[in-house]
């Protein structure tokens, strides 16, 4: 192979890479509807929020986000979720560790993580997020939710 | 799932890291598809990037040469890190990039030479992906590796 040659294929792997990230970039972290998404069963979730089952869902919307234990950008997720639960009382952030709950992840078709579903006020699941969200996409979300102020 | 049981790192240590791999990677490519010496260096190379990788994967990234590098020598330079994060993301991707590598070396030492290029290929745009972009292997692929029964644990 000439000089030229590998200089030349060396580059196109940087490109393809760059265009790779791009992509990606702008693809994770954005809402899809979810039509007549199912009603989540909060006893199989067994979710726990501050050392306590959680029994009930947020007054207008849950923000139910799965994550595993090798995942950086679930505690980025986390801490962002976290924020607007502290701001908005009618909403709910859980944090489920699917790590150990394959069960879960099969059901809800996890693949990546964080993955995150937006639950209206009766659990039922009204949009999916896979990655870490943006900022602004989960104030228009909560806003379609009738979450006012975000 | 808590941090409580490991300690926090400052999450541009494994990115600087990232850095210098997928440069390391991108030479070893650019060596791996030229003729025989040249591709004799870059299995050279990619046998200390996996040893690498494998330091990272075994003691985790904190005990990498990378990170006593990016302690001694850029951290004092940059603002403290507004965050700390868990050290199990970026130990998990150094076990993805020593998986990889390893191909590479077991296809060269079975004859095909270009195996190199191609595994340190495949291994450069993770790292290049991560350093350039904060893209996460183990966001991406555990969960997936795990249902299908690839892995077991962390």
């Amino acid at each position: 192979m000439t000089w030229q040659l590998r200089i030349e294929l060396v580059a196109a792997l940087l490109v393809f890479a760059t265009l790779a990230g791009l992509v990606w970039k702008a693809r994770t972290g954005r809402a899809h509807r979810v039509r007549s998404g199912e009603q989540v069963d909060l006893l199989k979730l067994e979710a726990i929020k501050g050392g306590k089952p959680v029994t009930k869902f947020g007054r207008r919307a849950t923000a139910l986000q799965f994550s595993t234990e090798v995942c950086s950008q679930c505690r980025q997720t986390a801490r962002l979720l976290g924020e607007l639960e502290n701001k908005h009382n009618d909403f709910l952030h859980l944090e489920v560790d699917v790590t150990n709950r394959l069960d879960l992840a099969a059901h809800f078709k996890v693949l990546q993580t964080p993955t995150t579903l937006l639950l209206d006020s009766n659990g039922r699941v009204k949009a999916r997020i896979g990655g870490a969200p943006k900022p602004q996409v989960l104030q228009e979300e909560l806003r379609k939710l009738e979450i006012k102020n975000v | 799932m808590s941090n409580s049981t490991t300690a926090g790192i400052d999450p541009r240590g494994p990115r600087f890291g990232a850095a210098i791999t997928s440069v390391l990677l991108l030479i070893t490519v650019f060596l791996g598809l030229g003729d025989a010496t040249s591709t004799t260096a870059g299995f050279v190379l990619l046998l200390v990037l996996a040893a690498l990788f494998a330091v990272g994967a075994t003691l985790g990234v904190s005990n990498h040469p990378y990170a006593f590098i990016y302690k001694k020598l850029v951290r004092p330079r940059l603002a403290a890190p507004t965050e700390l994060e868990d050290p199990r993301p970026p130990k998990f991707a150094q076990a993805v990039g020593l998986f990889v590598v390893s191909i590479g070396i077991v296809l060269y030492l079975a004859g095909f030479s270009y195996g190199v290029a191609i595994f340190a290929g495949a291994a450069f745009i993770a790292a290049f992906l991560n350093a350039a972009f904060a893209y996460c292997l183990g966001c991406q692929i555990y969960l997936g590796l795990k249902r299908l029964g690839v892995i077991r644990n962390a």
